[in-house]
């Protein structure tokens, strides 16, 4: 299967990668290699198969709605973004 | 060329749960600081896991009853992939492939039935503030457990589309699932908008548009794309199928960036939330808990509390509650609704309602006489007075001096006391002579001898006998 170029530029922004120019054909050819690998399983009639959805056969995992404290401070949290002002993280500006 | 506008509706709502849908932190993050109700979850800091409140579970199957919605037995999670300073995570966990509640109906004022699609849970994103050169994320939202609402495109104007949130928004405010504060975006409305030409059975090209907060600009916005689009269409023009902004204040949709397509989310299972499998046991456990809907009320009601009155106490779901308790719901509608619709501050008085012990002690006091009604009125403010609520009616009453004098005992010296005033004897003759209009002097003269407190209708009765 081919990945054109603009492929990979839309999967990149996508994903907000910054791509060099020279990453662009090497990544090309390395998905292309890798979808022609996945691809073999298509081979397989799954006709009336039910889609694994996660292998570990569990069920109705959940929690009472209880708050427990925090351990992690907003503080320690904040300190872990590059940048941040008036206790929010600051990010460039989008919109 | 006259046309016809199809709409189709998807309705956010913020689940009132304690904590958030993935993390054990609380879920009101109203009036507090920013990233202040945040945790490693909610950072998304590697090696952190969802895990899933029950309760929410239990929410969606109130909601989805409330829509009269199929519960699904088998849901499950996944993943929508973008990236966005709002989500730390880099996807959204939803549920795209298999919703918990599945088809339903909302029934509107117009007897128009709009039918459900499907409604499913979702984590909310965190909030935004853009300034000039950056922007600032405040976290406190994310993963706020919200339930989608996606109607089928069963709308054809703005006023139903009007009435359908609405609907809406009562639906999930008697289900106890929402705090219903459309002001704080509780609640948010993406409306999507076609027109074809009329009688020519096809669907036109759609435009949608995000992020409305209230009933009255969902009409306004669909008025307005109804109006955008026929534009177009005369013009022999096409509409461009696109995501649409609203302004408040100008009245207008404006073009918003191009919408991803659902490929581009690159949807995939949620490996870290196993399926929900529910037995039929708890789901009818769950639906059975659905509190009294608006219907319930109207077929409660209907006949005892006028309809126009009825309508307008439907917007308070504490206060139909309230009615509910009371043995005469009549009477405490009717002061409810003059507040509600006389007073300024009107819903204000709604936060902390009186008990019913002192509404029906107010009733029955009225009921007696004891209260005129405007005593009656004026007690009944009282009981919204922080000051006051937690006392009884009938020392309010007293306090307030307003308790009409019904002791025929009394009554009857004060009345014998006002005949024998010489300044009265000019009309007790003028009376007896045939001048019916007098006795509205003397009984004002009792009123005035018992400050106010004589029931005059009763005072009219003993002077009548008395001048017979």
């Amino acid at each position: 299967m081919k990945i054109t170029r603009e492929e990979i530029l839309h999967l990149a922004k996508l994903s907000d990668f910054d791509l060099e120019e020279s990453e662009i054909d090497g990544l090309s050819k390395n998905l292309e290699d890798i979808i022609g690998y996945i691809s073999e399983l298509n081979t397989l009639d799954t006709e009336g198969v039910e889609p694994t959805y996660q292998v570990f056969e569990m069920e109705n995992i959940w929690r009472d709605d209880e708050i427990l404290p925090q351990e992690a401070t907003r503080e320690e949290l904040l300190a872990l973004t590059t940048e941040q002002a008036q206790d929010q993280i600051k990010v460039p500006k989008v919109l | 060329m006259k046309y016809y506008p199809t709409i189709g509706i998807e309705c956010h709502v913020q689940l009132s749960t304690k904590t958030k849908l993935f993390s054990e932190v609380d879920n009101d993050a109203r009036g507090k600081e920013p990233n202040s109700c945040v945790s490693p979850i909610d950072y998304a800091l590697p090696g952190m896991l969802p895990r899933l409140n029950g309760e929410a579970i239990k929410y969606a199957i109130r909601a989805g009853r409330a829509m009269n919605c199929e519960i699904n037995a088998h849901s499950r999670f996944d993943r929508k992939h973008y990236f966005y300073p709002d989500s730390p995570k880099g996807y959204q966990i939803t549920q795209f492939y298999h919703p918990i509640i599945g088809e339903g109906y909302v029934e509107l004022p117009s007897g128009n039935k709009v039918r459900i699609e499907h409604a499913h849970l979702e984590g909310d994103a965190g909030k935004l503030t853009h300034f000039d050169s950056y922007s600032l994320v405040d976290l406190n939202r994310v993963d706020t457990p919200l339930i989608e609402i996606v109607s089928m495109p069963d709308i054809h104007s703005a006023k139903d589309a009007h009435d359908y949130v609405k609907a809406l928004w009562r639906l999930m405010c008697y289900a106890e699932v929402t705090n219903g504060d459309l002001y704080n975006g509780n609640m948010r409305f993406d409306v999507n908008v076609s027109i074809a030409p009329e009688g020519s059975g096809t669907l036109g090209t759609r435009a949608e548009v995000k992020n409305l907060n209230s009933f009255k600009s969902v009409e306004r916005a669909v008025e307005f794309e109804i109006k955008r689009q026929s534009k177009i269409l005369d013009k022999g023009e096409k509409v461009i199928q696109e995501t649409r902004g609203w302004n408040d204040a100008t009245g207008e949709t404006t073009s918003q960036r191009s919408k991803e397509e659902a490929k581009d989310y690159r949807y995939m299972p949620e490996p870290d939330i196993p399926p929900i499998n529910l037995s039929k046991e708890f789901i009818d456990e769950e639906s059975a808990k659905l509190p009294l809907m608006p219907k319930d009320y109207k077929e409660k009601f209907g006949g005892i509390i006028a309809d126009d009155i009825l309508e307008v106490l439907l917007d308070y779901p504490a206060l139909m509650k309230k009615l509910a308790e009371v043995k005469d719901a009549k009477r405490v509608s009717n002061w409810f609704a003059s507040v509600l619709l006389a007073e300024e501050k009107s819903a204000e008085y709604l936060n902390d309602l009186p008990t019913a012990k002192q509404l029906d002690d107010l009733s029955e006091m009225t009921e007696k006489g004891e209260l005129s009604s405007t005593g009656a009125k004026e007690v009944f403010l009282r009981l919204f007075d922080p000051e006051m609520s937690k006392r009884d009616a009938r020392t309010i009453a007293k306090e307030l001096n307003v308790i009409q004098e019904n002791d025929l005992g009394e009554l009857e010296r004060i009345v014998d006391e006002v005949l024998a005033d010489p300044a009265t004897k000019q009309a007790q003759e003028d009376f007896k002579a045939g001048q019916e209009k007098v006795i509205g002097f003397l009984v004002g003269q009792v009123m005035k001898a018992s400050q106010g407190k004589a029931n005059p209708a009763v005072a009219q009765q003993i002077l009548r006998k008395k001048l017979a």
